[in-house]
């Protein structure tokens, strides 16, 4: 294959005995070469993992019905909602309806001093470098004021292609699902995008 | 792949048939041979008429050798002849001045026209090289050529595959017919 070839790193689930044994399995003179065989299965499977993933709808992975918390909650109930629920991140609404934002572990990481790359390992370093954790100035603050907005959001009719490609490009994790008239019904995560792709292979 | 690399190979050489295979091939091809030049040497050729060129050796590899190649299906062996035959007769009649010319036409076109028409046949292009060099009885036959001996000769070659390849449980003939 010519360039960028997607299985460069990815093995072939079979060896080349595993083909060679089945065409000897079966009778008669296979008018093909192993390699042959190999491109033609790397074609069709990467074909077939594409017709799945344009074919599957948000409405068919998304999480429902979707755990939201409203702008004006203080972080403290923001984290323990988020705690007790066992997730990471929820869709925000306004106090009248209507989605304005999400917020997740990431927003409450950089508030808490996680910068430059957003993980909980440079919160942990500054805890131990500085004598103590600067969760102060978050204890005062609502979901409002950290809350990643505008809502990066999709529809129940959005493939999960789609879905994917905007995680990768907007480096966000969650997406809030709207039906027809603009009210949240659900959520995707990058976990359900895993397993939809995993329930095909 | 650069030009000199992709020369190297590397793939590996598909694994050999088992005894049956071989078996049933020569069962076939031994039928198939025997009734084509049969008919050829005890009917047709005292009236001074053809039944059997070398291309049906070639065919016989495939239809009665290598049953499960899409080369060797019904389509593929009496399209592939009768239209690279066609193409000899007109290649032959047009350039017959420059034998060269003619025959390099004749095997180039019938190749092009069979991957045009999805009947790709390998022994096609000896078809269509035999309508050029095959010396003065071939070429009084004129288009006739492509009926008798290519056409019916195909046909009758391939009635002894669907007759033989379809007796033993481990083979099928034909996969496909158009």
């Amino acid at each position: 294959m010519i360039g960028n070839d997607p299985w460069e790193d990815c093995p072939l689930p079979f060896a080349d005995e595993d083909v060679l044994t089945a065409m000897q399995a079966i009778p008669g003179y296979i008018d093909i070469t192993l390699e042959d065989f190999k491109e033609l299965y790397r074609i069709a499977y990467d074909r077939a993992v594409k017709r799945i993933r344009e074919s599957t709808k948000a409405a068919d992975v998304m999480t429902a019905p979707v755990i939201t918390v409203t702008s004006g909650m203080s972080l403290a109930q923001a984290a323990e909602l988020l705690a007790v629920k066992g997730i990471s991140g929820a869709p925000v609404v306004a106090e009248e309806g209507g989605i304005i934002g999400v917020i997740s572990e990431t927003d409450f990481l950089l508030q808490m001093g996680a910068r430059p790359n957003r993980s909980f390992m440079a919160v942990i370093a500054q805890c131990l470098n500085n004598q103590g954790c600067i969760a102060l100035p978050v204890r005062k603050q609502i979901v409002a004021d950290i809350m990643s907005k505008p809502a990066i959001t999709a529809f129940e009719s959005t493939t999960i292609m789609d879905i994917a490609a905007t995680f990768s490009q907007r480096n966000i994790n969650r997406i809030p699902i709207l039906g027809a008239s603009g009210e949240i019904t659900g959520i995707v995560t990058r976990r359900d995008i895993v397993h939809a792709v995993c329930k095909i292979s | 792949m650069h030009y000199f690399a992709k020369m190297k190979g590397g793939a590996q050489s598909p694994p050999r048939v088992g005894i049956s295979e071989i078996l049933w091939s020569w069962v076939g091809s031994f039928c198939g041979i025997s009734l084509v030049t049969l008919i050829h040497y005890r009917f047709l050729e005292p009236m001074d008429m053809l039944m059997v060129i070398g291309s049906f050796g070639a065919s016989a590899v495939l239809i009665y050798g290598a049953i499960r190649s899409p080369l060797a299906q019904p389509r593929n062996l009496v399209g592939g002849h009768m239209l690279s035959a066609a193409v000899g007769v007109a290649a032959y009649q047009c350039f017959h001045h420059e034998m060269w010319l003619a025959a390099a036409l004749a095997v180039s076109f019938a190749i092009a026209l069979m991957h045009l028409t999805k009947t790709l046949h390998p022994p096609g292009g000896a078809t269509a090289l035999i309508a050029v060099i095959g010396g003065p009885k071939i070429h009084a036959l004129g288009f006739g050529y492509v009926l008798l001996p290519t056409g019916l000769g195909a046909v009758l070659m391939m009635l002894v595959a669907l007759l033989i390849n379809n007796i033993p449980k481990s083979r099928k003939y034909p996969e496909f017919w158009v």
